[in-house]
């Protein structure tokens, strides 16, 4: 793991130049440019705020909108830093064959690179905020804790998955699957208050309310994107009671993720 | 201490493609039930391979395809691991595999400059120290912001070996990158690559199937064949070495597939039978001797008869440099070709070529110059000689020229003699 950090550092420039070579060709054909970064979380903004219009879902004080935008940012920050980071070792064919490095540069880079994009998605936050009249404040400075934890969330995912996509491509298949099935599973079409309300509060399930609600905290997204909305939106500190399950089984799998990658990486030459 | 150690290295690959899930299955079933458990066959690329290589070291690495050279140096770049065995590289290596792999066609060229540097280990700020000189010594000033992709095959390739070659490491491994660009750049190439090589001392391995390369460049070489070093040393031992090998294995392939009908034109007027060398006693011989008497003898058949014909025969290497050729241009008699079958002998005084192995060429043209008959390695033949020992092939060059030699020294005069040696004070 301190290796992993030192390599961080010396590698910096080669993830550095990585991820901008990754910007810069994504978008430099692309007429609306590094638009589309954000057209994505804005577009499914819309349409949940539609959904919602005629299903009715209880977000207290907070405008709709600014909620759900406010839940996509991690999430989708989340989920295509996972799925870009999964591939990052399978399209990098070429350099892998030719030339040495380490090669957890790959996941790093891909995470870098939608950090980018995130900034970029920050801007249109902001706007929504200003539109409802809504001031940010003290614990704003909580944001980069929370996006770090989101980005070792991504990392866990994506050592283990990109290693064994060199192996499997099946999984860069079902990731997405997966990854838009964990999207209901997590607090970003309606918020984390509302479980709670329907487990903690009215029981809903019984006897089993309490340990179902440690099993959706165990995602977490959930706690990310709650503490996310609280810090931004609410004013309030972040809330660690759901942030904890996710926290204990997010820093008990790192470990084992990344070494499997670099035990894995030995071969990834011969098995590309 | 060696700045490179390669102690037993093994490297095994399996055949065929990954286990699937079923055979994964199938096998934890049959281990389960203590059956035997179906494996993959292993082939081994690097089989027990040991040597060292010192500081500032030119080691050439030959061999025929396959035999196991791209393999050794991937594992000296670190990107593959050994099966068995152990390899030290001690200080940095910057390799030089196939030049472009870290090029992208949507960047411009200078923006490739920057992340083809930072791939290779660059920092930054060694890169803008130097981009003038890539920039310069790649010649594309004028497309230096123009997307890649926009580029021909030749730019991309000099702009890739300019970067490429400005990095500074310990170790600098080069995999047959030299046959870049036009003559005019390849020239440019081999003398950066010598100024690299020779002046700045660096430590470099080289492979390369251009083997006059190799034995020029190199000051040790190693020779691979099926995974294990078959010869080890003095470039000019080794490339000789290599060069009979791969000469008996053209002539093996030359002699047992006749189809070497491809590379021959003709206009249907004349067809070659049969082409037959002599010894000087007139029996037919698959080889030659350097310095003594032979006659090359076609078999043509002609569907008409054609005046005036000109027959050239020649001899060319087997990578195609034309040695000699002998015509009938200058011939006082008629050269006419008749209806049916003509025998054309071209008696040799002395066969002027050096030990190795040749080719045949023949051309027939008619009295405009038309070609109507023209083909190459028609036949393929070793010389072998009397005199000259095996041991000094790669050095004598192609062509054998009888030569007399008269050494017109005068006496040397003693005051002078002594003066010069006493100036340096013996």
């Amino acid at each position: 793991m301190k290796a992993s950090t030192n390599n961080l550092f010396h590698y910096r420039e080669l993830i550095t130049a990585l991820a901008w070579k990754n910007i810069v060709i994504r978008y430099k054909q692309a007429y609306l440019g590094i638009l589309w970064a954000v057209l994505k979380p804005l577009l499914m903004m819309l349409i949940f705020t539609l959904v919602r219009s005629f299903v009715g879902i209880e977000t207290g004080d907070i405008p709709y909108p600014v909620l759900t935008f406010a839940a996509l940012l991690p999430w989708i920050f989340f989920q295509e830093s996972a799925a870009e980071g999964i591939n990052s070792v399978t399209s990098n064919s070429a350099l892998i064959k030719k030339i040495y490095f380490p090669r957890e540069v790959f996941p790093l880079t891909a995470m870098f690179t939608k950090l980018v994009e995130l900034m970029i998605s920050f801007v249109i936050l902001a706007g929504l905020m200003f539109y409802y009249k809504m001031t940010p404040t003290i614990y704003v400075l909580w944001v980069p804790a929370i996006v770090f934890y989101t980005m070792i969330v991504g990392l866990t995912i994506s050592f283990f998955g990109a290693a064994l996509n060199v192996y499997y491509r099946d999984v860069a298949q079902a990731l997405p699957v997966a990854l838009s099935l964990l999207m209901y599973c997590s607090p970003v079409i309606y918020p984390l208050s509302l479980v709670h309300k329907k487990l903690i509060v009215e029981q809903a399930a019984g006897q089993w309310s309490e340990n179902l609600y440690t099993l959706y905290t165990l995602n977490p997204l959930a706690g990310i994107i709650d503490s996310f909305q609280r810090v931004m939106l609410k004013g309030l500190p972040p809330d660690f009671e759901p942030l904890l399950p996710g926290i204990i089984l997010t820093f008990t799998l790192l470990p084992f993720s990344y070494l499997y990658f670099k035990r894995a990486e030995n071969w990834f030459a011969d098995v590309i | 201490m060696p700045i490179i150690e390669v102690n037993h290295l093994t490297k095994e690959y399996q055949l065929g493609h990954i286990t699937s899930l079923k055979e994964t299955a199938l096998n934890a079933m049959r281990r389960l039930t203590f059956r035997p458990v179906h494996k993959r066959e292993r082939f081994k690329a690097l089989d027990d391979v040991s040597f060292t290589v010192e500081e500032g070291e030119v080691l050439g690495i030959i061999g025929h395809n396959g035999a196991g050279k791209s393999t050794l140096l991937k594992h000296l770049a670190n990107i593959s691991k050994p099966t068995k065995g152990k390899v030290i590289v001690r200080g940095t290596v910057a390799p030089l595999i196939e030049v472009g792999a870290g090029i992208n066609p949507e960047l411009t060229g200078r923006e490739n400059i920057f992340l083809n540097g930072a791939i290779l280990g660059m920092p930054k700020k060694i890169i803008k120290q130097k981009l003038d000189e890539i920039i310069d010594f790649s010649e594309l000033e004028q497309f230096i912001d123009t997307p890649m992709k926009r580029y021909s095959s030749g730019m991309k390739i000099k702009l890739a070996f300019s970067i490429a070659t400005s990095i500074d490491a310990d170790v600098l491994i080069v995999d047959e990158v030299l046959a870049v660009g036009d003559l005019a750049f390849q020239r440019k190439c081999f003398d950066r690559m010598e100024n690299l090589i020779k002046r700045q001392g660096r430590t470099v391995l080289l492979v390369s199937h251009n083997i006059r390369q190799v034995a020029r460049m190199c000051s040790r070489v190693c020779l691979i064949d099926h995974g294990k070093i078959i010869a080890d040393g003095l470039p000019s031992d080794v490339c000789e070495a290599f060069y009979e090998q791969s000469n008996q294995k053209i002539v093996t392939q030359a002699t047992q597939g006749h189809n070497t009908k491809h590379n021959i034109r003709m206009s249907g007027e004349v067809d070659l039978e049969k082409i037959e060398l002599l010894d000087e006693n007139g029996n037919e011989t698959q080889e030659l001797v350097t310095g003594r008497p032979a006659t090359i003898r076609c078999h043509f058949n002609a569907n008409d008869n054609i005046e005036n014909v000109e027959i050239i025969y020649g001899f060319h290497t087997t990578d195609f440099i034309y040695i000699a050729s002998m015509g009938t241009a200058h011939l006082k008699h008629a050269s006419n070709l008749f209806q049916g079958k003509n025998i054309i002998d071209c008696n040799i005084e002395r066969v002027p070529l050096t030990p190795g192995v040749f080719a045949v060429r023949i051309g027939v043209f008619d009295q405009f110059r038309r070609p109507i008959f023209y083909g190459e390695t028609l036949k393929v033949f070793p010389v072998r000689s009397e005199n000259i020992p095996v041991t000094q092939m790669a050095t004598l060059g192609v062509v054998d020229i009888p030569a007399d030699w008269k050494f017109n020294t005068s006496t040397p005069r003693h005051e002078n003699y002594n003066n010069s040696h006493a100036s340096v004070n013996l």
